[in-house]
């Protein structure tokens, strides 16, 4: 019989925990399964406000560049691929390699139908009150890759 | 893409957001669905190594989620712990300054586990008194003694 200790300060480690990404997609299948598909979109919507408010906050006075940092910021922490397709009045975010939807794979974990939501909802909840709009332009269940545009409202 | 690291605070504001449709019951429901969906890992670990699998399971999220701990195993006297001095999912919802914590949330910890380990025969101990500070003790023991 042994006696184990393990001690460590936060600084100790980098922060990523891909479990995370299975959590949040039992939670999106709890929702919708409960109380329907409108509630995930309700959630993460409420979500988006609250987590990204300093980032809508920064698109509303930056544009477009304030996302194309976000995004590239999260792909590589994530070790995702993703290339950016951008114009004054466009940034497409074409995503090859999807960090999140590879490791629920790799896991076995159920992703959840709505998972795509993730993309479309909270791009969507970034372009409230502005002129800007976003639209998921595809979305790969298998591999999680996608295509999401966020675009200037015609005026 | 929702990053991993910005699950603590959608998990805040999914807790926030069941609240408000159902109340703490609806939050109640959702933990005992999580914790029957997701944790299998700790399920199986526990079940094929004993207190053990609680060492192994800890061992790999909370360094994946760099908190600041310090764990015990000992497994002659069939207990593990955890002293929680700074958890890295209140940390960040404290040191926020544009996110409103959930009132309950550090008590998902409480049910989440508890639920996986006690049918297994253990005993579960959650001290959340100084949740405020992050801070958290977590005991697991053994009740009957090994084959």
């Amino acid at each position: 019989m042994s006696l184990l200790r393990m001690e460590r300060r936060a600084s100790d480690n980098p922060y990523l925990h891909k479990d995370f990404h299975a959590a949040l997609s039992t939670a999106l299948d709890y929702l919708r399964l409960t109380y329907g598909e409108t509630a995930v979109r309700d959630f993460l919507h409420q979500f988006a406000r609250a987590w990204y408010q300093p980032l809508r906050e920064k698109f509303r006075q930056h544009g477009l560049p304030a996302l194309r940092e976000h995004y590239a910021r999260i792909f590589s922490l994530e070790g995702g691929e993703v290339t950016f397709l951008e114009s004054t009045n466009e940034l497409q975010i074409v995503c090859k390699r999807n960090p999140a939807v590879l490791y629920l794979r790799e896991r076995g974990t159920p992703i959840s139908p709505l998972f795509h939501e993730t993309v479309a909802t909270v791009g969507q909840t970034l372009c409230d009150e502005t002129d800007w709009k976003s639209e998921l332009l595809s979305w790969d269940p298998e591999t999680g890759a996608y295509r999401q545009r966020f675009f200037r409202k015609p005026a | 893409m929702i990053s991993c690291t910005e699950f603590i605070p959608a998990y805040n504001e999914l807790f926030r957001y069941l609240d408000q449709r159902g109340g703490t019951n609806a939050v109640q429901g959702f933990w005992e669905f999580l914790s029957d969906r997701f944790l299998t890992n700790l399920r199986d670990l526990v079940a094929t190594h004993g207190l053990k699998g609680c060492w192994l399971y800890w061992s790999r999220t909370l360094n994946e989620e760099a908190a600041d701990f310090v764990m015990e195993l000992d497994e002659e006297a069939g207990i593990f712990r955890i002293e929680m001095r700074r958890c890295p999912s209140k940390r960040r919802l404290l040191e926020s300054t544009h996110l409103q914590p959930y009132p309950h949330y550090c008590r998902h910890c409480d049910v989440l586990y508890r639920r996986v380990l006690e049918p297994l025969g253990y005993s579960y101990e959650f001290d959340d008194s100084k949740t405020d500070q992050a801070v958290c003790t977590l005991t697991v023991r053994r009740k009957t003694p090994p084959a």
